[in-house]
């Protein structure tokens, strides 16, 4: 509590307006969503929906072709407000995630049919938004993979290794005529885990903090350069996270929280996680080029945690590393409403096991109006696989499909 | 029967899609190639100092001011260099056109739908309009000006554009649709010529004031223009939203 009254404090004090958070339908480039309004209330009706076939190209001797087939990206329907008295308001549901919840009797607690759900005020220099929404750390994260060509987001960065989304509390401010902007915040620490378990045994929060610097103006969350900017345009950021999920008497989280373990082990862990990292972004002229790298720091509190691997202490020193590197160059051909993307990626889960992974990923989109109806191609190679821990059965996946936002 | 593809047939596929389709799916505009168009520099810009976010700028022949407004909702009168004289001190939600008419100054409120008729004189606001559309909250209109060849105001609807003209009392007469640019963010007539500014295309239409057909258009390298008005000398003024900016240009080539 002491540091949320900090962050509260530190806020208040700089004492200079805010800008805009990320929301994807709050700045909507779409011209589809139905918008009503009466003199106290205005409320927009948008959503998005996403399809593709994926064709994985498996290794020999695998013969379960369960990944070839047609699949729902995305039915997401949101509710975006604005009250009179400065108050924002956004309700966005994954239909899919849902309707899948209920015909197989078996929620996803990594999606729990909610993509935001908040409320936020801003009506004072600093925006406050309480709810469950993007943690404001990553530019991947943060910003909305649908419009650009890939499918989905980096594995670093899509929530393996930690959450993209939690309930909490955000601040927002920005400074230098909103060349600065700046967040602060409070989470559950559970994730998208939360609905599931609502709170943890430590009784404590995860803290983050990012720090944006834009030149020469501010820069929105878009990783295609729609506008072709005349000028050069860049992003610095640098980001952190922080929480302490230490379980009394003796508690883990795979047995408390066995949802909250993610992929990696690395989600929630029962101990003391510190996540840093820094990302940039730069563009002109159709182009684009995105860089991020995420280090996760963790010390689990007892040494026969699983992240440990079975190593001495005296190697380990109590302490593991986990992390990696994204990066994409992109460019808009706005004459053949063309956008064709390179990214590459590299992960390693776990410091203290041999093996690390990379990615390469070629996209191609085709907007018949921006990516608001767009048909999209993705081809996914995994160049060097984690044989040690994450061997995969293919060597390459193919996804093509056609999106709409409405 | 759709469980699998051959693999030939995947990376025939990606050749496609990635090498040659784009070739084949070029749209140019032959009509928008056709029409003349002419690149247009700024001259020099300046800071907006304590305007966040100005959306747009109108020159008032009266006072020889500007008025500006402002993304947060505030309306602020400036001198010619940009510095600010006073501000209104009713604030809506998200100003995003202002327009001078006779003692009047008439602003644009975008997310909430609404036009405010300030007093010239000392900026207290007189009445409020709604103005109904149905498209996304933060893509309405960014822009209202008088139309003194029709006798009618204009609101231009940001994506998809639409321009729209209303009577005196803000009911509506007539819309058109307006396929010449991706959206537009402002609209001044001037001079017996109606401007519109394409916001993402960084762009400059002069239109037929009767028809809003495009007679000639010049490229601005201006990010994110979003304000556009003319001095008295015919000088062209744009605000850039993002880099909290107002440029000024010379008079535009042929005008």
């Amino acid at each position: 509590m002491k540091k949320i009254l900090l962050f509260t404090i530190m806020a208040t004090a700089i004492g200079t307006r805010s800008q805009a958070q990320f929301s994807e339908f709050k700045d909507l480039n779409s011209f589809s969503p139905f918008t009503i309004s009466n003199d106290n209330n205005t409320l927009q009706l948008g959503g998005r929906i996403g399809f593709y076939y994926e064709n994985r190209i498996l290794k020999s001797g695998y013969t379960n072709l369960d990944h070839n087939g047609f699949d729902v990206k995305d039915m997401d329907l949101d509710i975006f407000g604005k009250t009179a008295g400065k108050f924002v308001y956004e309700c966005h549901y994954s239909l899919i995630d849902i309707v899948t919840a209920a015909t197989t009797a078996n929620s996803s607690p990594m999606t729990p049919g909610f993509k935001a759900a908040y409320i936020a005020y801003e009506g004072f220099k600093i925006h406050i938004k309480f709810g469950y929404d993007k943690v404001p750390y990553s530019q991947s994260n943060i910003s909305h993979e649908h419009a650009s060509p890939f499918w989905s987001h980096p594995n670093l960065t899509g929530g393996d290794f930690y959450a993209r989304r939690d309930l909490g509390l955000t601040l927002n401010t920005s400074l230098l005529k909103d060349k600065l902007n700046l967040y602060a915040g409070a989470y559950s620490g559970l994730g998208e885990t939360v609905f599931q378990y609502g709170g943890d045994a430590s009784g404590t929060f995860e803290y983050v903090g990012r720090a944006e610097f834009s030149y020469p103006g501010k820069m929105k969350y878009n990783l295609i350069d729609e506008e072709n900017s005349p000028i050069v345009h860049f992003r610095v950021a640098a980001n952190a996270r922080y929480e302490d999920k230490t379980q009394p008497g003796g508690g883990t989280i795979a047995a408390n929280y066995p949802d909250a373990v993610g992929a990696y082990s690395t989600y929630m862990v029962n101990g003391k996680r510190t996540i840093y990292g820094g990302d940039a972004m730069i563009v002109y002229r159709g182009f684009s080029l995105q860089l991020e790298e995420d280090i996760l720091n963790i010390k689990p509190t007892s040494q026969a945690d699983p992240l440990f691997n079975g190593t001495a202490e005296s190697l380990n020193k109590g302490v593991v590393n986990a992390g990696g590197f994204v990066s994409a160059l992109n460019y808009d051909w706005l004459k053949a409403k063309s956008v064709f993307s390179v990214g590459y990626e590299n992960t390693n889960a776990n410091d203290l096991q041999i093996g690390h992974m990379e990615w390469v990923t070629l996209a191609y989109a085709y907007t018949f109006n921006s990516f608001n109806s767009c048909a999209k191609i993705e081809y996914y190679i995994p160049t060097v696989e984690d044989v040690n821990a994450k061997p995969l059965k293919y060597t390459g996946q193919l996804r093509i499909g056609y999106q709409i936002v409405f | 029967m759709f469980k699998s593809i051959p693999l030939i047939s995947v990376r025939v596929l990606i050749m496609l899609v990635f090498f040659v389709a784009p070739i084949f799916l070029c749209s140019w505009k032959k009509e928008k190639k056709d029409t003349p168009h002419y690149k247009f520099k700024f001259e020099h810009s300046k800071g907006l100092k304590n305007i966040p976010e100005p959306s747009d700028v109108v020159y008032d022949k009266e006072t020889n001011h500007f008025f500006i407004v402002s993304d947060h909702g505030m309306l602020f009168e400036c001198n010619l260099d940009g510095s600010i004289i006073r501000k209104a001190e009713f604030e809506g939600l998200d100003f995003e056109g202002v327009e001078v008419k006779d003692s009047f100054l008439y602003v644009s409120d975008e997310s909430p739908r609404k036009v405010y008729k300030y007093r010239k004189s000392d900026l207290s606001m007189v009445k409020e309009y709604n103005v109904s559309w149905a498209g996304a909250m933060n893509k309405a209109f960014e822009s209202i000006t008088y139309n003194y060849t029709k006798k009618c105001f204009v609101l231009v609807a940001q994506y998809p554009t639409v321009i729209i003209e209303y009577n005196d009392d803000f009911k509506e007469i007539n819309r058109y649709k307006f396929h010449q640019t991706r959206d537009v963010s402002n609209a001044r007539w001037y001079n017996g010529d109606m401007y519109i500014l394409g916001n993402l295309d960084e762009t400059i239409f002069k239109c037929d004031p009767m028809t809003y057909k495009v007679k000639e258009y010049y490229k601005i390298n201006v990010l994110n223009p979003e304000g556009l008005a003319f001095d008295a000398d015919g000088n062209v003024i744009v605000t850039s939203d993002n880099l909290q900016r107002i440029y000024f240009f010379k008079n535009l080539p042929h005008n």
